[in-house]
């Protein structure tokens, strides 16, 4: 079996399983919308310089969330079970390719409850989506990989958000200054940098990934 | 490596150096503050000079004092008297207009003698003019064009208007970061060779590196914070190289705790090397990539993350080259005695 | 002996601490004063404070080491 057909076949695995289970993916849900609601009744009156990071802040708090069970919700003798089966790698990519399509599912929920709420301040959409793709990637891949490690440990929550808070700061950083473009606040010429340096650091993060993954597996 | 001697010896020898240039030689001569700062176009004023580490009453030949607006154009003092060592006044007149379109200009103040070299003091006195009129001014201006300045060649280090002795925390500060830098590599290393041979020999040095780089991070920010409240007013500035240091000491906390929570020695050392590779690669655009695109406060900055030879001289690289060794061979003797007593109790464990 | 030795090293740390403190309140200048020279006095003083707080650490380690090798004979 080649490798694009385990990936896929594993993607559609993870996806039946959430929408089985149903309320993993509905508390997801229900977190970005009590987010955005508790941030509109403290703030009411909300500058776009602050909508512009509370979004990557919610974004950031719903993905630890919503990946922190990728590699705990099946047991391990399961797991066991796919990594003979198929290419480990395999697993690890669907796992990832499976929550950067989560995450940015749940980073067009937070605009759209945003918006809704408090109006839509974003100037230029198309630039907008760009950094919301490249911030869910490289949030997906940091966070999967990390999420790896502490599913090996006890309290894996709390451990995968110390484990990974740190590794996506550089990611943040240049997600908000981009999105601070798309919404007007800032004119900076040397957007294309911006782009090829977050393109760079997903590249390298998936990278290291994918080496260091069957070094994590090997029980 | 772990248990000689001589490299031991060599970063104290380094360290006793360090110390002993690093706060005995002098600061070049210089200018620390005039009074007034303020003048209008028309006016004579006499401008009270205060030096700093300076010798007015050695010069050896007449003292000489401009004040610079821009390459081409300079005013020469009509008249100097030295008061004492660290005092000189000079009488300066303003034409009424000044070859400029501008409403306020700023003049650099320049002294020259032979005996204490050319002491420079940028932005030291604000020139309004009430009615602008560059033709006239050009027509009007004197110029004492500036040449035959003096060198200091005695040893010295730079004088810097904001940073003063300050400027010696080269060798105490900027090392540190240095060695963290060092230490953290030499624990990545170790944790590539760990995972390649599964010694767990491996593992400790990994270990009891990431432990020093830690330390020297700590000490890294807390003189960084000391000398930078005293020079940019703020103990924490949000600089991208505060924000590098902070994000990768919060990383090897993490690291510690991911460390702390396993029992199996074997997991343990797998894991904690996985994530020690990976938030290493994570780390990169941080250190090499960010601050070349952004603009930072320390010097250097903005496209080009080390010195430039504006911010360290011949005389400071004699003392900050061998600084940087010495601070780094300090903290890799640290880290080998928390090796050392890592090995100790693994065998007490292990025996009992 | 070792709890002597932790004890009074912490407690000159404190009081270095506190007379570095105490002479930066009363002041507000003091820093800034002979050229500075304080700021590079500070630096090199919270160094040292660092590395005694860490060889505090390292202390502490050995003697739960002896006292486990101790109890062990």
């Amino acid at each position: 079996m080649n490798m694009g057909k385990e990936i896929w076949n594993l993607l559609r695995k993870d996806l039946m399983l959430e929408l089985r289970m149903g309320y993993a993916l509905s508390g997801i849900f229900l977190y970005v919308f009590s987010t955005v609601f508790i941030v509109f009744a403290s703030f009411i009156q909300l500058p776009n310089t602050v909508w512009n990071i509370l979004f990557w802040v919610v974004l950031l708090f719903a993905s630890v969330n919503a990946i922190v069970k990728s590699f705990v919700q099946e047991s391990g003798n399961r797991q066991l079970y796919y990594y003979s089966l198929v290419n480990p790698v395999s697993v690890l990519l669907a796992k990832m390719a499976y929550n950067v399509g989560l995450l940015f599912l749940i980073s067009l929920l937070i605009w759209a409850g945003l918006a809704f709420v408090g109006g839509n301040p974003v100037r230029d959409p198309e630039l907008f989506l760009l950094a919301m793709f490249l911030g869910s990637s490289g949030f997906a891949i940091t966070f999967t990989f990390i999420s790896a490690i502490s599913a090996k440990a006890d309290h894996n929550a709390t451990l995968l958000a110390i484990m990974s808070f740190p590794l996506v700061i550089p990611i943040l950083m240049t997600l908000v200054k981009l999105s601070a473009n798309a919404l007007g606040l800032m004119n900076d010429t040397g957007l294309q940098k911006d782009i090829i340096l977050l393109c760079a650091m997903d590249g390298l993060l998936l990278g290291a990934a994918l080496i260091l993954f069957p070094f994590l597996w090997t029980d | 490596m772990v248990y000689q001697t001589w490299w031991k010896a060599l970063g104290v020898v380094l360290l006793v150096y360090t110390f002993i240039a690093g706060l005995l030689i002098p600061l070049k001569p210089g200018i620390s503050s005039v009074h007034p700062s303020n003048a209008t176009a028309g006016e004579e004023v006499i401008l009270e000079i205060k030096g700093y580490n300076t010798f007015f009453t050695q010069s050896g030949a007449p003292l000489r004092a401009w004040l610079k607006m821009d390459d081409t154009h300079a005013l020469g003092a009509s008249e100097i008297e030295i008061v004492d060592n660290q005092h000189v006044k000079a009488r300066f007149y303003f034409p009424a207009f000044l070859p400029d379109s501008g409403r306020v200009r700023d003049f650099t103040l320049l002294l020259d003698d032979p005996f204490n070299g050319t002491c420079v003091l940028p932005s030291a006195v604000f020139i309004t003019q009430d009615s602008i009129d560059p033709a006239m001014g050009k027509a009007q201006w004197v110029n004492a064009p500036i040449k035959g300045l003096h060198a200091n060649s005695r040893l010295s280090f730079p004088f810097r208007n904001i940073l003063k002795e300050s400027i010696r925390n080269t060798y105490f500060h900027v090392p540190l970061w240095f060695s963290m830098i060092f230490l953290f590599l030499f624990s990545v290393a170790y944790s590539i060779k760990y995972l390649r041979t599964g010694a767990h020999d491996h593992d400790r040095r990994a270990h009891a590196l990431a432990v020093g780089g830690v330390l020297f991070g700590i000490m890294g920010l807390v003189t960084g914070a000391i000398w930078a409240k005293n020079t940019w007013g703020a103990y924490w500035s949000w600089d991208v190289k505060q924000n590098m240091t902070a994000i990768a000491l919060l990383i090897y906390f993490a690291y510690f705790i991911l460390r702390g929570s396993f029992e199996d020695p074997e997991k343990r050392a797998r894991l904690a090397a996985v994530y020690n590779l990976f938030a290493f690669v994570a780390l990169i655009p941080l250190i090499y990539v960010i601050p070349r695109l952004t603009d930072s406060l320390h010097p250097g900055s903005g496209g080009n993350p080390a010195f430039g030879s504006d911010d360290l001289d011949n005389t400071m690289r004699m003392v900050f080259y061998p600084a940087i060794i010495g601070w780094t061979l300090l903290g890799f003797w640290i880290a080998s005695v928390v090796y050392r007593i890592e090995t100790l109790r693994d065998r007490v464990l292990e025996s009992y | 002996m070792t709890n002597l030795v932790q004890r009074s090293a912490f407690l000159f740390f404190l009081l270095l601490s506190a007379s570095c403190l105490s002479a930066q309140t009363n002041d507000p200048d003091f820093m800034q004063s002979v050229g500075k020279i304080y700021v590079a006095v500070g630096v090199i003083l919270a160094i040292f404070a660092v590395i005694i707080l860490f060889l505090i650490y390292l202390d502490r380690k050995l003697t739960k080491l002896e006292n486990q090798i101790k109890d062990h004979e």
